[in-house]
């Protein structure tokens, strides 16, 4: 069942996109735009790549990676489609996780040594420094039951698809797939659609 | 059994890249034309990129030199232009079947004709006829999802036979160590049905035995070692 929510989103959000014009440069070849955007999105991009990736010269390489698909891919972006944060953020997302699975499914076909994935859930590391932001994301967090911020944190910063997640907690995959869509659909909820 | 309720569950954990490579293939083929799920793919990305203030993090200060050396030297994509309409499958009009079949066949044959004229073409070109022969036989167009996506695949599918055609043409060749992959869309999920090498001239001439009931055939990039997850993006889709 779908919630009604108050908080509009993606013309709302597209509009008041502080990177929209910076990418909508890029766009257009423009490097010096690019290099501006760097500065902005590349602690979050490199931030999300190295939680996943963990190894920090491989998350140098993704995040790399990342920054120059970005480039190339620029004039495709549509901001009806969300922000350009969150836009970058799934681009990061999906390559660092390819970068896992494939690096699994290489060990995989040479050994078995599947069952010496990473295992352990590893609860947002507590910051010394906390952002209005983080504060405001930390008490989102706190709002979701602990099976679904297990979950959704296995699935997201330990590269997991949800069947692992099941085999990794013992749980059934129906269940699983509950508590992620549960607790995004709390996170949504709480952190309102349009990301800061 | 994966039905159109089950997909619309499956946005969350598409956005936390956590559906194995059949369920996102799938998934995809679904989403953009379902208002919902688009919606909510939207909305969970937005909510995982406040997510991603928790770990922030300063990248080695050397970086930023070395990503504008590389984009100095990256092509970037056209823009899309237009409108994509959707392609919907076409009614099964006996007519119409006829003149795509022969269309098939010129497509086929030219690129016999051009092309090398080897034995393995004369065989997919006399196993094509039969595909094209069978009662049930049906044509699917599987036009690219982008605009910058070159060339056009086409399915012969004759479930009683369980065989299908695939001809493909004006592809570019994918990076080494990479291939294309048929995907089979059913009620249940998505299935990789077969790697396609696109030969040096960008054409694909495949005949393929396959069971299932589609209701759309996708077509993406795998690696040819193998599909243990899917990387690539539809290329290509169409409805079965």
């Amino acid at each position: 069942m779908r919630r009604l929510r108050a908080v509009p989103s993606a013309d709302a959000a597209a509009v008041s996109d502080p990177f929209a014009s910076d990418l909508i440069r890029c766009g257009r070849g423009d490097q010096v735009a690019f290099a501006a955007l760097y500065d902005q999105l590349a602690p979050h991009i490199y931030g999300i790549v190295l939680r996943v990736v963990r190894d920090p010269s491989q998350a140098e390489e993704v995040t790399q990676e990342v920054f120059v698909e970005l480039w190339r891919i620029a004039p495709r972006f549509d901001g009806q489609k969300g922000t350009v944060k969150a836009w970058s953020s799934t681009v990061a997302h999906r390559r660092a996780v390819d970068r896992v699975r494939s690096e699994q499914s290489a060990r995989d076909r040479t050994d078995k040594e599947s069952q010496k994935r990473i295992t352990e859930t590893d609860v947002v590391a507590e910051a010394v420094e906390t952002t209005f932001d983080q504060a405001r994301v930390r008490r989102a967090l706190a709002q979701l039951t602990p099976g679904q911020r297990e979950a959704v944190e296995l699935a997201y910063f330990g590269a997991h698809t949800y069947r692992e997640v099941a085999v990794l907690l013992g749980v059934a995959e129906g269940t699983i797939k509950s508590r992620i869509r549960d607790g995004m659909i709390r996170l949504r909820d709480e952190l309102g659609a349009e990301a800061p | 059994m994966t039905s159109d309720l089950d997909l619309h569950h499956l946005a969350a954990a598409y956005a936390l890249d956590a559906l194995d490579a059949g369920e996102r293939i799938a998934f995809e083929a679904h989403y953009h034309d379902c208002a919902i799920c688009s919606q909510d793919v939207r909305d969970f990305r937005s909510t995982l990129a406040a997510v991603g203030e928790l770990s922030v993090s300063a990248p080695p200060a050397s970086m930023k030199a070395s990503v504008l050396g590389q984009i100095a030297v990256t092509r970037q994509l056209s823009p899309r232009v237009a409108t994509r309409t959707v392609v919907t499958a076409p009614e099964r009009r006996p007519w119409l079947l006829a003149a795509a079949a022969v269309l098939l066949v010129f497509v086929a044959t030219t690129a016999f004709v051009v092309g090398r004229g080897s034995q393995t073409d004369d065989a997919f070109a006399s196993q094509l006829e039969q595909v094209l022969a069978e009662p049930d036989v049906r044509l699917v167009d599987l036009p690219a999802t982008s605009a910058t996506t070159d060339g056009h695949f086409r399915i012969a599918w004759s479930a009683g036979s369980g065989k299908a055609a695939v001809l493909a043409d004006g592809l570019s060749a994918p990076d080494s160590g990479l291939v294309y992959e048929l995907w089979l869309i059913d009620d249940s999920g998505a299935w990789a049905t077969g790697m396609l090498d696109a030969a040096d001239d960008g054409e694909v001439h495949r005949i393929l035995s396959l069971t299932g009931n589609p209701i759309k055939w996708a077509i993406t990039i795998e690696p040819e070692a193998g599909t243990v997850s899917a990387t690539g993006e539809i290329l290509f889709v169409g409805d079965a």
